[in-house]
């Protein structure tokens, strides 16, 4: 099952905003709640126990809070001024074991699930190295679909309800829809809860009008999978798989390639869940934003896969730079670096912390470990040269504003997000550095004199409908860039304008969409994270 | 409200009538217009040039991953052609075979017997689904015809790569060493089907066509009650050969030949078979090599994409 | 907020702190920047700032960056 799945976009769907529309509005939630618990067993059947028990876990917790709340009140005001200080400390501490404990539970639960082959397979190398006679048995099964999204949804809320931010919420089933809406459920976007489980209890009636609206969101999204994805799919494939026999520049093109339908896969089911939500009157935040039109690689970051960044920056990134041995730390660092690099480089522990963990996060493998880690060193290289190069272009007399300046900045940042994803999709980091060989060091295209397109088992239709498609997606985004809403202006437009954009849409997904004999989909990518 | 369900109506009318003008500029076949774009779409081998075709292969999924036309055509030079869908019933092959001689004058056809066990109630509704689907949604089969459009323009020109085979590359093992277990019991035939059989040997008959039954490697489907019932069956029919390619050793490698645990072969087993069923095409003589004949260059340009394609999966 | 402003043009030059409104929002400021700002800023006027409360909403301006300090030398 996948939300490109034709039945479940255009015969799934439409049926479940009918029926949800004759169901009391009372009962709505409910009725999502059935369904999402439905959609999970469908794809992971008896494994929605893990989803229940986390649900549970944090349900019992945040209550557990306030529980704790109220009798810190009563306590307080029995006491007189000078023992306050202690009864405070003493419930707070309290209070931080549940936290931790809540944490503790899911973070097993996932961790679990995902990486204890990983670790096992690991062991079993160093006892190798030692000649130890132990070894771990690699057990093969199969996570809860969405267990690395819906785990940090619901450390998220732990978080927020222990820091004051909201209320525990007192009905158990708003919590279990907020992490088990079905669109989300497989790619995310991680949301928290004030964003959505409201909008998602309200049990708003799908209009016409949102109803249109989140079809056209859907149809972008085809658009980008179909037409784009699946076709630059064989070349990536073709590529990653026989890389050996390709010359260097090929192999740049390659990771190009892999890029784009990375973007246009994951931004396109985004699109797609987005729209869903939309349907339904939720504003499911966004999760891409124009990414290729950042200036640096920590800029790309905050427009690509938006929510998983801003998990990390409130629950990784500032808890550690913020804690108390690392300011402690920051103080020390100050005296001997000055102000400017103190900060920076103890900013460096709890930046590595996010990227090792984001790395993790896409998967169990050492290439995904690589990935966090390349970034890591990207980013924070790029903030300890920022004085340096901010002070070579004053005495260079270099306007950064100036349009080539900002040209060769943005393709400069590509270049690092493109040998990054190229790490990602290799399946061994050794692939990975062996392809950077080849690129920096044969840097050609002699491969295509053998046979020209062919060799990427593409045609010159193919690459066609690629570029035009690319360069729709480019266009739209650059009218977004400079603030133009090209939803809203189409809709402002008479009738006959926009029906020629929607049939325009629908039967260039249908006609140019790559499905069907000698085209192989690609498999939902950040699902399996 | 009311001007939205008439907006509604509005918008799912022209999309009706901009998918049926699509479906016609995508559907192969130049005739389209003449034989109704529903036939055409649900048989493909309407799609080839007339008279083109000399072996017509019927019958259900076990034909279209067992057997490439491509692969007889590069060994062979013969001209074969799938018709077959998912679960296909003797019922429908009927349907086929009247199709096949609406355009075609085969020399031979070759019936895949499993079907002859198979009645409309059994038929998983799935599969009923799929048949459906193709049937009425055919722009959705058909859409990469665009391609064709703009390689070679006239309809008369197009090329279908697969001539109506499933090239498939996955790999599920199945028992290895397999053999069928002996038994002298016998399957039932359903009485239907014993008619519609008839219906086609003399249909074969009438346009003096040679009809071979074959049953395909398969470690589920087929079984010795079905062989018997069939050997019994064609007894009344002395001119119909029957070949059970379950009791030839074709040297099927079970554990890498197959899709789905011996259930299909994939693309490695049906090249076994492909050849094998060309040097039995040989054998009787009935159909010449078409290699390096102008008429035919198309299969030969067809070859050439069948490999490229191959490739890719 | 004088003293503010100048920790801030001695972190990042250039910037006309006083009438912009979208600093963390426009990404004038990254999040490394936050952390030497927020070690200033503790350092200078004896406040401790918590996690919670680094959200762009207390740091989008200098105002709403004098805001939560003041807040939070009322709560010492």
């Amino acid at each position: 099952m996948s939300y490109f799945d034709a039945i479940f976009a255009f015969l799934f769907i439409p049926i479940l905003i009918v029926i949800y529309n004759i169901v009391p509005k009372k009962f709505r939630p409910y009725f999502l709640l059935a369904v999402s618990f439905g959609f999970f067993c469908v794809i992971s059947k008896f494994l929605i126990a893990f989803l229940l028990l986390s649900i549970l876990s944090i349900y019992l917790i945040t209550n557990k809070f306030t529980k704790i709340d109220k009798e810190r009140d009563e306590v307080l005001e029995k006491t007189d001024k000078d023992n306050r200080k202690e009864v405070k400390t003493l419930f707070s501490k309290k209070k931080k074991r549940w936290l931790v404990l809540g944490i503790l539970f899911n973070v097993a639960m996932l961790f679990g699930f995902k990486y204890v082959n990983f670790f096992g397979s690991n062991l079993n190398y160093i006892f190798d190295l030692f000649k130890l006679d132990v070894h771990y048995n690699i057990i093969k099964y199969a996570a809860p679909i969405g267990i690395s999204y819906y785990t940090l949804q619901a450390i998220a809320y732990l978080v927020d309800v222990y820091n004051g931010k909201f209320e525990a919420e007192k009905n158990i089933c708003k919590v279990a829809l907020f992490l088990s809406f079905f669109p989300q459920i497989m790619e995310g976007p991680i949301v928290r809860y004030n964003d959505t489980a409201d909008q998602l209890f309200e049990g708003k009636s799908v209009s016409y009008n949102s109803f249109c609206f989140g079809y056209q969101r859907v149809l972008y999204g085809f658009f980008k999978k179909f037409v784009i994805a699946d076709r630059l799919n064989i070349a990536v494939s073709m590529i990653f798989d026989s890389y050996t026999t390709f010359s260097g520049g090929i192999l740049f093109l390659g990771a190009i390639f892999y890029t784009i339908l990375l973007y246009m896969e994951f931004s396109g089911t985004m699109d797609v869940v987005i729209g869903i939500g939309e349907m339904f009157g939720v504003k499911i935040p966004e999760n891409f934003k124009q990414p290729f039109f950042a200036k640096n690689i920590s800029e790309f970051w905050t427009r690509w896969h938006i929510s998983l960044g801003l998990w990390f920056k409130d629950m990784i990134f500032y808890p550690v730079s913020l804690s108390k041995p690392v300011k402690h730390l920051t103080l020390h660092a100050r005296k001997i670096f000055g102000n400017k690099y103190g900060p920076i480089l103890c900013g460096g522990i709890a930046l590595f912390c996010v990227w090792f963990l984001n790395g993790l996060w896409h998967g169990a493998g050492w290439p995904f470990l690589f990935y966090g880690m390349y970034h890591f060193v990207m980013i924070l290289s790029g903030n300890l040269l920022e004085p340096l190069i901010q002070w070579l272009c004053t005495k260079l007399h270099i306007n950064r504003q100036n349009i080539v300046y900002r040209v060769l900045q943005s393709v400069k940042m590509a270049l690092f997000v493109f040998i990054g994803e190229m790490f990602f999709r290799a399946p061994t980091v050794r692939q990975g550095f062996v392809m950077l060989k080849r690129i920096i060091t044969n840097f050609s295209f002699s491969s295509f004199k053998d046979g020209g397109l062919a060799i990427l088992g593409i045609d010159v239709y193919d690459l066609a409908v690629i570029i035009i498609g690319v360069l729709v997606i480019f266009v739209i985004g650059l009218l977004k860039e400079r603030n133009i809403n090209v939803r809203e202006e189409i809709s402002k437009k008479n009738i006959v304008f926009r029906w020629f954009i929607y049939y325009l849409l629908i039967f260039s997904i249908i006609m140019l969409g790559a499905y069907g004999p000698g085209y192989i989909p690609v498999d939902p990518i950040y699902a399996d994270f | 409200m009311k001007k939205n369900v008439l907006k509604s109506i509005l918008f799912v009318i022209f999309f009706v009538v901009i998918t049926e003008i699509l479906t016609y500029v995508v559907l192969p076949g130049s005739n389209v217009r003449k034989m109704g774009m529903i036939k055409v779409a649900t048989y493909e081998v309407l799609g080839e040039q007339k008279n083109t075709i000399d072996v017509a292969v019927i019958g259900d999924s076990l034909v279209y991953s067992s057997l490439s036309p491509m692969v007889i055509w590069n060994e062979f030079g013969y001209t074969t052609f799938d018709c077959s869908n998912p679960a296909q019933l003797i019922t429908e092959s009927y349907g086929n075979l009247e199709a096949v001689t609406e355009t075609q004058k085969p020399k031979i056809v070759i019936l895949e017997a499993n079907e002859l066990f198979r009645d409309d109630k059994h038929k998983k509704l799935k599969y009923k689904m799929e048949v459906l689907y193709r049937k009425l949604i055919p722009i959705a089969t058909y859409h990469n015809n665009w391609k064709n459009y703009f390689m070679y323009g006239s309809k008369d020109n197009w090329i279908n790569i697969y001539k109506g085979y499933k090239y498939i590359t996955k790999v599920e093992s199945g028992k290895s060493n397999y053999e069928m277990t002996y038994s002298s019991k016998k399957e039932v035939i359903p009485d239907k089907n014993k008619e519609y059989f008839d219906k086609i040997y003399e249909l074969c008959k009438k346009n003096n066509i040679k009809l071979v039954v074959v049953s395909f490697p398969t470690q589920i489907s087929w079984n010795y009650k079905k062989h018997n019932a069939t050997e019994t069956l064609l007894e009344k029919y002395s001119d119909v050969e029957f070949i059970d390619l379950n009791t030839v050793d074709l040297g099927i490698d079970w554990k890498k030949e197959t899709k789905d645990e011996g259930g299909h072969l994939n693309y490695l087993g049906a090249r076994k078979v492909s050849t094998y069923i060309g040097e039995y095409i040989k054998s009787t003589e009935l159909v010449e090599d078409k290699r390096g004949n102008k008429k035919y260059a198309s299969w030969d340009e067809a070859y050439k994409k069948y490999v490229f394609y191959s490739n890719n999966q | 907020m004088e003293k503010l402003i100048e920790i801030l043009e001695d972190l990042q030059p250039g910037v006309d702190y006083e009438n912009t409104e979208n600093l963390i929002d426009g990404r004038i400021l990254n999040s490394l920047t936050i952390l030497s700002l927020v070690a200033e800023i503790e350092d200078e006027f004896d406040v401790e700032i918590p996690t919670v409360e680094i959200v762009p909403a207390n740091f989008n301006s200098v105002k709403s960056m004098w805001a939560l300090i003041e807040r939070l030398k009322e709560e010492e």
